[in-house]
């Protein structure tokens, strides 16, 4: 587990991270979600030990992370850099070898065959890395950061410029280690990848502006509005629905779809389905408007005006 | 400790991958393996001058305190090459400055450092791992071309001059002073490296610190100055007393956090 308490990071009289709390429990992923210099990789280096925090403090598996302690700490952590950082003149092989090394490995050839076998990149073990495709580096740099085998991955964009191929079974990937015990903290631009991977989500602006499961993050913005998609012009439904909801309820025509905000919709949308059946709708679909993550996430940043 | 080693391998097997970076070692080697023969042998052979015919030349010869069974020939010669044999020593290092000084700031602009910051390497070890991975094919080089300086001394000098540089002196500069003036100037160009934000000041002020050693030379050759055994051995104890401290600093100065977040 990796805990930061209170973190807080300036560079001179900017901030660039102010008074962050927030905990990764064993066996969760948790997606660190943000804009351009929200402060998601300063927040990733102080919890890797690389910088330390002008407050707070940072605590991995209950052991609070000091300089004294930081090299043997850092032994449970895997941090994957923004950039593969791969040495480009040698091999895979190589590059993987200087690491097993760093961190002590006995077996470091049996290490690496297995991360080289977990990322499907034994056939380029021998390549060296300046002639690898984007994806295959980026493999690479995840594989040497599973080498030692670390109980803590930090993960800076770890599928940034991937192909869906690659992403997915990265993400595949990070289910297993999930699965297997590890805590894991990934930055991530992509909404999408945050929701299909994470436990929770963390939205940074250089202040933890909320940090919720992706659903929970959601249901803040639920609007309450039904949406019937029915086949045909909807519109032709309208007098068979004020009928039902009376003139109160704000009815509108959305493409295929009729959009009310009633206030009671547990209790009202059978009635209304009911009526619209009966004046011969075919209604394709019932459901209660949830809005995206990417919604969530521009109301949390104040993009949308309304601010967080 | 330990991990010097692994990076230390690395640091080998990138420079084999890359030996057009050693070529600059080379290339002052061969020179200054070139320089003293041509001088103290080939020139005086191809005018039919004597170096024995130039009195300046013999009184400064007298400096080197040479047997008196050797002739002037002889005793020029020896001057010569024992003046020579410390510019060839020193003068390879300058070659293995651009390494050093490309070191730690070549591995921040590659995007390697960080990662490298990340594991449970310490900064006295990430530093002695460059200094070394700068010397010890500077060293190298430098060995193979004093092996071909001494015998060619042995083929080509006049009679007695090869076994009068089997001196105290002679393995003083190549023992110590040597290899703790290469040590100095490797160290603060690592220190260097470690400062600045960009490869070409790195050079630049790498650059500087062979001033210091080219002003010896000069004086050497000059003739105003003569280094004994003891001067020699008490220089090369300095240096190395100088290269501790400069390892203490390198590592006190070493800031990683404005090198991962300041140096783009």
């Amino acid at each position: 587990m990796i805990a930061a308490r209170h973190l807080t990071r300036r560079f001179g009289p900017r901030t660039a991270v102010d008074d962050v709390t927030f905990e990764v429990g064993r066996s969760e992923i948790v997606a660190l979600l943000g804009p351009n210099g929200a402060g998601k990789t300063t927040t990733l280096r102080m919890l890797a030990g690389l910088i330390a925090p002008t407050s707070g403090s940072v605590a991995i598996g209950g052991v609070q992370l000091t300089r004294a302690n930081g090299a043997a700490l850092r032994m449970q952590i895997g941090f994957l850099t923004e950039a593969p950082g791969l040495w480009d003149r040698l091999t895979v092989r190589e590059n993987l070898r200087v690491y097993a090394g760093l961190y002590g490995l006995a077996d470091a050839d049996a290490r690496i065959d297995r991360v080289l076998d977990l990322f499907a990149i034994a056939d380029r073990a021998n390549a060296r890395t300046v002639e690898l495709s984007k994806g295959t580096r980026q493999k690479a740099a995840l594989a040497r950061t599973l080498l030692h085998d670390p109980t803590i991955l930090l993960l800076d964009e770890p599928t940034s410029g991937l192909d869906p191929e690659v992403t997915r079974s990265v993400r595949m990937l990070l289910d297993e280690r999930r699965a297997a015990g590890c805590s894991i903290l990934v930055s991530t631009h992509n909404l999408d990848e945050a929701e299909r991977l994470a436990d929770r989500v963390a939205v940074l602006d250089e202040r933890l502006v909320a940090i919720d499961d992706p659903a929970a993050l959601r249901a803040r913005l639920t609007t309450g509005r039904t949406i019937v998609r029915v086949a045909g012009d909807p519109s032709a439904y309208l007098p068979a629905i004020r009928s039902i909801v009376g003139p109160g309820v704000d009815v509108a025509v959305e493409r295929s779809s009729l959009a009310l905000q009633v206030p009671h919709p547990e209790r009202q949308t059978p009635a209304i389905v009911a009526a619209l059946v009966a004046a011969g709708a075919q209604i394709l679909e019932v459901r209660a408007e949830m809005p995206a993550l990417e919604d969530v996430y521009v109301h949390l940043m104040g993009a949308d005006g309304g601010g967080a | 400790m330990g991990h010097i080693r692994p990076l230390l391998a690395k640091e080998f097997l990138d420079l084999a991958r890359n030996k057009t970076a050693l070529v600059p070692v080379a290339i002052v080697t061969v020179l200054t393996l070139a320089l003293p023969f041509g001088i103290a042998i080939a020139i005086p052979a191809m005018t039919g001058h004597a170096l024995g015919e130039d009195s300046d030349l013999v009184r400064i010869s007298h400096m080197a305190s040479a047997a008196d069974t050797l002739s002037d020939d002889g005793r020029i010669q020896l001057f010569l090459f024992q003046q020579f044999l410390m510019m060839f020593l020193i003068t390879p290092v300058t070659g293995a400055m651009a390494l050093a000084s490309h070191a730690i700031v070549g591995e921040k602009q590659a995007r390697t450092l960080e990662p490298l910051l990340a594991t449970p390497l310490g900064t006295f070890e990430l530093l002695t791992a460059k200094v070394l991975g700068a010397l010890v094919p500077t060293l190298t080089i430098s060995g193979i071309g004093l092996a071909i300086y001494l015998g060619g001394i042995g083929l080509f000098a006049a009679p007695g001059v090869g076994a009068a540089m089997a001196s105290l002196r002679t393995f003083l500069l190549i023992a110590l002073v040597a290899p703790a003036s290469a040590l100095v100037s490797l160290q603060a160009a690592i220190l260097i490296s470690s400062r600045v934000n960009d490869a070409r000041t790195a050079q630049q002020f790498g650059a500087l610190i062979i001033i210091p050693l080219a002003g010896l030379m000069v004086a050497q050759f000059s003739g105003s100055v003569w280094l004994s055994s003891l001067a020699l051995a008490l220089i090369g104890l300095g240096l190395l007393a100088v290269w501790l401290a400069l390892t203490f600093v390198s590592v006190a100065l070493f800031d990683r956090e404005t090198i991962l977040t300041r140096w783009r």
